[in-house]
């Protein structure tokens, strides 16, 4: 995870110093210039609806998916819509097909089924994708809100790429069903039965898949995400091929109680009683000699950051400390009136029970 | 650089022509767009800020939950940095702000635009990047405009895309975006194809103010931006560490469509600029700051644009003669509230008789007595109780004046120091002496009656004192039970002897649902008010209403909107909702709200009562503990009649 984000770092700071360039590389890409109509017309038939398990209350019984292969596998979202044994997967034309499921990623919220077909038509996932940036023209394709019925082609919604952000499963953040890069789509890509569909440039590169309907829990705005191709690759490939073992899901370690191995106090630091959901991380008295004390944290002194995680109470502060290790380094950054100061410690040697 | 965005200019205009000759729209054009939109957000992407706060409210109204980060943008190189008011109404303890290339610093408020809900801050920081401000009359309906935000954790700025929808929304405050405007970018700038600033993105409603007014909006197609250029301006007043607040001056327009109305006045309020500048009522508004103005919507929309400390002239058509008027607007007109002298009047013929001065009063301490015949006040004249009573309440509660009174054949002048009304009722209250003489031949009914209103055919019952005589003005008490319990047996006999001793006639319409009075009835309830006042002799000034329970918030409704017939409201049992109506001198109103103390509803109530004080409106609270079944204890019964008996003190 660290590693990926400082790959990801180093990418964006190639990109900010490449800018002019990588909008040349844009340009140069979109030589074979095509309109956004030629677009939707070959793009189009690669998107199948798909039917299966549901209908009941909120859950819909309609998705999604894309072809990669001419011999019918069919990637979408790992939903509900597939609990049952068999789902229906009707192409572009009409044409109608019992889908099995022949793997599944779930921690990439991914599905790859198959079908009994020969000679459709599917996107190329050994073309290499390319990166886009906030601006650039897309479109997404889907069944949303099972609109298309019969030989109907789905939907198709414009917009542009409005963001790329890096959804997190840290408690509190994102609630979401997957983590790692997305895009974020400044269009209302994400409804229900939306995903599984694609989102493409307006030439008809594919660029990612549809994602969940997903709340930000930042803003409390409905997210748009969609997850790169680039991230699924592999995973597609694998299922495909008959080679893939799913991995280790972190889902059972997200399910326990949030640890709690270390605490302020651990270091010497007081913290100002939790009264409010959202109570400040106020210091209020540091035990002298501690580490905190020599380092010379102050009472009322307001933590703000916890290594690069802003802490926005006094519980954010608390998730943070709980899951330091023995020995780990952590940088705190503190506000002291108008002014922030870092500070950093080594977690003491403790005996923590398994 | 700078010839690609020609060149994107030119296609934009392109394409619009292309759309119109082909359908299907140019790959070419589309490519140089996009890279047109690209380019706009780089040029902007150094200004755009995150901001990160601390703590501070969970919701910012109910069901509307805080997020701990929003969009800020630089204005200053020295520092300062401009948001939306929307993510400070959780008043974090700390901001953090981020630049874009990621230097953190602290920063403090330093004012918030309350007109358009901009907020100013500070940090200490050096040679930023300021963007270019595009001229707000170079905007135009249908360019392209994006809105960008830092929210995300990404290193440029999140981008959203769409055209101006208009250039001149909620009164001249902002343009509007059909680009996605929500918590995401809130704060950030609305950036035009050139890179150039058009506004900062904020929640706004046309119908409501405040911080959180318009995010029922977000991601709508209806956006909103302050123009960066009006807030440029105003820049170095909020510097100086002060709020901007919306421009007062204090008149309502005639018309309940109040945005496609004539500008004609209909009130002018107590103590207001515009009082104090003399506009009166039925003046029409022809001009503002040398603009011409025909309807409403054209002055507010000027007034949009100014704040409270602003001057404005405006010219008023009274008549035939053209007045201008200079006025200095205000951020708040202080509620009226009316002085208090301390006494009843004589309830016979016209003059300013004393019939009682009432205990602790500033009458009874400048020395008034009953009987004084007064002649004067402030000086000047008074020919009858009613004039009186109007001069008085509108002094200020603390100013002294003299009163002139014939006593005993001689004149004096008396100082008196008005107060404001009290929060009790006299303890004591002698009844004016009703007649003894005998009914005329051809007398009205008196006692328990029970009618049905034509027109409505519904029933309402009623009690007319014996005492009652054409000559002498009764008291009339319009009694609302809740709707499940008519309660007339309880209320009759308890009233029976305080409408018999004070001269009070009491009419009861009859609910006709169980679930309790609606607004379809209010005119029901007037049509038998007025059936009464056409029958029988009634002061204008001693007519109130009475209700319980579940009847209470239809009273107070009934009450506000009759001001000109009612003159109080005696509450019981139930509490009211929202915020009271300013206090009009013109319709005087007086409150009395009474609880058990045993009730749940008691502190609602109270609160009630802290609303109505607030508003200056004359209110008593009074609780008790001793309950009778179903309805007032007798010792209230007697407080609310000498309550009522004197709703003509002044």
């Amino acid at each position: 995870m660290v590693a990926l984000k400082d790959t990801a770092r180093m990418n964006r700071l190639l990109r900010t110093m490449l800018c002019g360039l990588l909008l040349i590389t844009v340009t140069v890409v979109e030589c074979r210039a095509q309109s956004t109509s030629e677009t939707i017309a070959t793009v189009s038939p690669k998107v199948v609806k798909i039917f299966g398990a549901g209908g009941r209350k909120n859950l819909y019984a309609y998705g999604s998916g894309f072809v990669v292969s001419a011999e019918g596998h069919i990637v979408t979202v790992w939903s509900h819509i597939l609990d049952g044994d068999s789902v229906t997967v009707v192409l572009h034309d009409g044409r109608r097909y019992e889908g099995r499921v022949v793997g599944a990623e779930p921690t990439l919220d991914l599905a790859v089924l198959k079908i009994d077909a020969e000679g459709l038509p599917f996107f190329d996932l050994s073309i290499p994708t390319p990166t886009v940036g906030p601006g650039v023209r897309v479109l997404a394709f889907s069944n949303v809100f099972k609109v298309a019925t019969g030989d109907e082609p789905v939907s198709v919604v414009h917009g542009v790429i409005a963001a790329q952000t890096t959804l997190s499963a840290r408690r509190g953040v994102f609630d979401a069903p997957y983590s790692g890069p997305v895009y974020i789509v400044d269009a209302i890509t994400n409804n229900s039965g939306a995903a599984g569909g694609v989102l493409t440039t307006r030439t008809g590169q594919l660029l990612g898949m549809l994602g969940k309907e997903l709340k930000n829990n930042t803003t409390h705005t409905w997210l748009n995400y969609v997850v790169p191709i680039s991230q699924l690759q592999t995973a597609i490939t694998e299922i495909q091929t008959g080679k893939f073992a799913p991995r280790k899901t972190q889902d059972d370690e997200e399910k326990t109680a949030a640890p709690r191995r270390y605490s302020p106090r651990d270091f010497g630091i007081v913290m100002v009683p939790d009264v409010v959901t959202k109570t400040p991380a106020y210091v209020d008295r540091v035990i002298p000699g501690s580490a905190a004390a020599e380092a010379g944290v102050m009472p009322d002194d307001l933590i703000l950051f916890v290594g690069e995680h802003l802490v926005a109470s006094y519980r954010a502060l608390r998730d943070e400390f709980g899951v330091l290790e023995s020995g780990d380094r952590v940088k705190v950054v503190v506000r002291r009136g108008d002014q922030l100061l870092t500070f950093e410690f080594t977690a003491p040697r403790k005996n923590i029970e398994p | 650089m700078k010839s690609l965005i020609v060149i994107a200019n030119t296609a934009l205009m392109m394409t619009i022509t292309a759309a119109c000759a082909t359908a299907a729209p140019d790959a070419k054009l589309e490519g140089l767009e996009e890279q047109a939109f690209r380019e706009a957000a780089a040029i902007v992407a150094p200004s755009v800020v995150r901001i990160e706060t601390v703590g501070g409210l969970d919701q910012l109204s109910p069901g509307l939950a805080a997020g701990g980060t929003t969009t800020g943008l630089i204005v200053t190189a020295d520092g300062y940095i401009v948001s939306s008011a929307f993510h400070f109404a959780s008043k974090p303890s700390s901001i953090l702000v981020t630049l874009s290339d990621t230097r953190r610093f602290p920063a403090r408020l330093v004012a918030t635009d309350r007109q358009r809900m901009i907020t100013l801050m500070k940090i200490d920081a050096e040679g930023l990047p300021v963007p270019r401000v595009a001229p707000r009359d170079g905007f135009k309906v249908g360019q392209w405009s994006l809105a960008l935000g830092r929210t995300f954790d990404s290193d440029s700025p999140s981008v959203s895309i769409g055209i101006i929808s208009a250039v001149n929304r909620i009164w001249g405050k902002a343009v509007q975006t059909d680009a996605k405007v929500s918590p995401v970018n809130y704060g950030g700038p609305l950036v035009d194809v050139q890179g150039r600033v058009m506004g900062v993105l904020v929640p706004l409603s046309p119908q409501s103010t405040g911080e959180t007014a318009g995010v029922e909006w977000y991601d709508s197609g209806i956006g909103f931006a302050v123009p960066l250029e009006d807030t440029m301006a105003v820049l170095d007043r909020m510097k100086a560490g002060d709020d901007l607040l919306p421009g007062l001056f204090g008149v309502t327009f005639q018309g309940r469509d109040s945005a496609g109305s004539d500008a004609v006045l209909d009130r002018v309020r107590f103590a207001s600029p515009a009082e104090k500048a003399g506009l009166k009522k039925g003046d029409r508004i022809v001009g503002i700051d040398g603009r011409p103005v025909y309807f409403v919507a054209e002055l507010r929309s000027v007034l949009g644009r100014k704040y409270a400390g602003d001057e404005i002239t405006l010219t008023a058509q009274r008549g035939e003669k053209k007045v201008d008027v200079k006025l200095t607007l205000v951020d708040k007109i202080p509620p009226f509230e009316p002085a208090y002298l301390g006494i009843l009047p004589q309830r016979q013929g016209e003059a300013a008789v004393v019939r009682i001065v009432l205990p602790d009063s500033p009458a009874e301490r400048a020395g008034l007595k009953a009987k004084d015949l007064i002649t004067a006040w402030n000086n000047e004249p008074v020919t009858s109780a009613r004039e009186l009573a109007e001069r008085v309440s509108r002094m200020r509660p603390d100013e002294a004046t003299t009163v002139t009174v014939q006593r005993d054949g001689k004149t004096e002048s008396l100082n008196v120091k008005l107060a404001s009304y009290p929060d009790t009722v006299p303890a004591q209250l002698t009844a004016d002496v009703l007649s003894t003489d005998p009914p005329a031949a051809d007398a009205v009914k008196t006692g328990r009656l029970s009618e049905t209103l034509e027109g409505h055919d519904r029933k309402y019952w009623m009690y007319v004192p014996e005492s009652y005589r054409k000559d002498r003005p009764a008291g009339l008490m319009v009694f609302l039970h809740p709707g499940d319990d008519s309660m007339e047996s309880a209320v009759l006999s308890a009233w029976k002897p305080e409408c018999e001793r004070r001269g009070i006639i009491l009419v009861a319409p009859q609910c006709d649902r169980p679930a309790g009075w609606s607004p379809n009835d209010l005119e029901f309830v007037q049509d038998c008010v007025a059936k009464v006042k056409e029958t029988y002799t009634v002061a204008p000034d001693r007519v109130f209403v009475h209700a319980t329970g579940n009847a209470v918030p239809f009273a107070a409704v009934y009450t506000f909107r009759n001001k000109a017939a009612v003159h109080g409201a005696a509450l019981t049992g139930a509490a009211l909702r929202g915020n009271a109506p300013e206090n009009d001198p013109d319709e005087r109103l007086q409150f009395h709200l009474s609880s058990s103390l045993a009730d749940k509803q008691a502190t609602a109530i109270k609160v009630t009562a802290e609303m109505l004080k607030k508003a200056r409106f004359p209110t008593v609270y009074t609780t008790f503990t001793q309950a009778a079944e179903g309805y007032l204890p007798s010792l209230m019964v007697e407080e609310v009649a000498r309550w009522a008996d004197a709703l003509d003190r002044m």
